[in-house]
């Protein structure tokens, strides 16, 4: 498959070849093939169950795949590959590569026992031996950076859903992760609230972070993606840059879909 | 004009029934009271005897002992029962069963009995007999707390499932390796759910040690017993007895009132346990 859109010198961050995924005799994803480049920002869409939130899972190993490979930044995740055989990684090394891998939930999972601080902190110090202080201090500084300055000290259940995402993200960028996996972020919020998040990852983007997005905010797709890759029934049908894709659609499963969202 | 009073309405049916149990519990008490049968003077003449004494520490003891040896023990069952592997977890399953299904008197007596069917230990040429391992002290602590480990996983278990998945997810997604997650993650939210059962299964712990008397393991019934069987002030020693139940279940209910006080305020998702238990007590006495 093609790779449009990228420079041919930048070398891919994320790399899936030929992915395969079944559920007991479902198949989810039939063969999926994707690179994003480093600084990309990808968003996957599609209609429910079509398994671009499987695909993005696989991505860091949360998913067993059935068949095929993912690289990120050129390391195949989650097995070790021997002769013909690839051989499923011990925990202790899944845990390695999952640090850089940020991932933000549609149900945020903020550690509900943790104030927002302990949240953000905790990782990076458990995780990459980062000293105390120096944790707290980003993790300050990156509670800010989501319009949160000050609220350290909150609850997860004092927050309102925006609140929590945002501290969601916060959390994920302070493991320095060099990529975002971002799995319909927007999803379960008030849609008064959806604003407020898709501003932080609009700030993410500009920043020249890698993302990889499953969403259903055409907006924020046109607006913010570089290119849209559509999934139907796990299969890439179509990709693109995001606005080509998303005003001259080319393969009729596609217009149909965007038909329906607007 | 005067506002009318408000008079509420009276449950005729109630106090009926309340006065009746006053009379049948006035009743009772001054049949106790009355009683040539008992001596009274015996109750503060034993109440801090020193071989009572003795017994209660000794039940605390076993309570103590019991009770932090089936919380590990739990803890590595419930983690067992819930481990993808079928024969880690059919194990855990199958303790469960057994140590629920039989009775914990049964298990006292086959734990003394031990040595009928396996008289010795031999390693080597180490050898030791297994009666003076298993002594009534030993097999009373293990009954109980291998009883006890049986209740004590399912217990662990329900708290561990009542974690939200997505917080496994995410500690994994974060790079925590199983063992942390667990640690850090995963039992700190579960203990919210495990310690008001764990209270209740230590304050019924206390009483249930009184059990291991039939193998005459010292506790405080054994004690009262012992003094009993060479004086027969038999309801005058059950009384004192008694009496020390209560006042170690009391200071145990107390401590466990607090400590549920102390979870509801740090962590809570939702208002604490005992919060809205009270909260709700007081609703039931508005409406009564």
């Amino acid at each position: 498959m093609s790779i449009p859109n990228i420079s041919p010198a930048a070398s891919p961050i994320v790399e899936a070849v030929d992915v395969h995924k079944s559920f007991g005799s479902l198949d989810v994803l039939k063969g999926i093939n994707l690179a994003v480049s480093k600084g990309e920002v990808v968003c996957l869409l599609g209609p429910s169950g079509s398994g671009k939130s499987t695909f993005l899972r696989c991505i860091n190993h949360l998913e067993r795949m059935t068949r095929g490979r993912i690289f990120v930044d050129s390391r195949l995740i989650g097995y070790h590959e021997r002769g013909d055989a690839l051989y499923e990684m011990s925990s202790k090394d899944l845990a390695a590569q999952r640090r850089d891998i940020g991932m933000v939930f549609q149900r945020f999972n903020l550690f509900a026992h943790q104030d927002v601080l302990t949240n953000i902190s905790q990782p990076p110090i458990l995780n990459r031996g980062t000293p105390r202080a120096e944790a707290l201090d980003r993790a300050r500084e990156l509670l800010k950076m989501v319009d949160l300055e000050g609220r350290g000290s909150a609850y997860p259940y004092q927050l309102s859903g925006g609140q929590q995402q945002r501290v969601a993200i916060a959390r994920a960028l302070a493991m320095n992760p060099k990529l975002m996996l971002f799995d319909e972020p927007t999803s379960a919020l008030d849609p008064e609230l959806v604003g407020e998040v898709l501003n932080v990852m609009r700030k993410l983007a500009a920043d020249g972070m890698t993302m990889i997005v499953v969403t259903h905010e055409l907006s924020f797709a046109r607006e913010v993606a570089d290119r849209i890759i559509f999934m139907d029934q796990g299969v890439v049908v179509e990709e693109g840059p995001a606005r080509e894709l998303l005003d001259n659609p080319r393969q009729q499963r596609t217009q149909a879909f965007l038909r329906r969202m607007h | 004009m005067t506002t009318p009073k408000i008079i509420p309405a009276r449950n005729w049916g109630q106090r009926a029934v309340a006065l009746l149990l006053i009379i049948i519990v006035a009743l009772l008490v001054s049949l106790v009271a009355t009683s040539r049968h008992i001596i009274w003077s015996a109750i503060p003449q034993y109440i801090f005897d020193e071989t009572i004494l003795d017994g209660i520490k000794l039940t605390i003891l076993f309570t103590v002992l019991s009770m932090v040896i089936s919380i590990i023990a739990g803890a590595i069952l419930a983690m067992m029962r819930l481990s993808p592997n079928p024969v880690l977890s059919a194990f855990a399953s199958l303790y469960i069963w057994f140590f629920r299904g039989t009775p914990l008197l049964v298990q006292i007596i086959f734990w003394f009995n031990i040595q009928l069917f396996i008289p010795s230990i031999d390693i080597g040429s180490f050898h030791v007999d297994t009666n003076s391992i298993i002594t009534a002290f030993i097999a009373a602590l293990l009954a109980l707390s291998l009883n006890e480990a049986a209740y004590m996983a399912e217990i662990i278990r329900g708290g561990l499932m009542a974690v939200d998945s997505g917080q496994h997810e995410a500690a994994k997604a974060l790079g925590y390796t199983p063992g942390q997650a667990m640690l850090r993650i995963i039992f700190p939210q579960a203990l919210r759910v495990i310690i008001p059962p764990i209270g209740n299964q230590t304050i019924s712990m206390l009483k249930t040690t009184s059990l291991v008397s039939i193998v005459a393991a010292q506790d405080l019934l054994t004690r009262a017993q012992n003094i009993y069987a060479r004086n027969f002030l038999i309801i005058e020693l059950l009384i004192v007895a008694s009496i020390w139940y209560l006042v170690m279940t009391t200071i145990a209910s107390a401590i466990q009132f607090i400590v549920e006080q102390r979870l509801g305020k740090s962590t809570n998702q939702t208002p604490g346990f005992v919060t809205n238990a009270l909260r709700l007590m007081r609703a039931e006495g508005r409406n009564g």
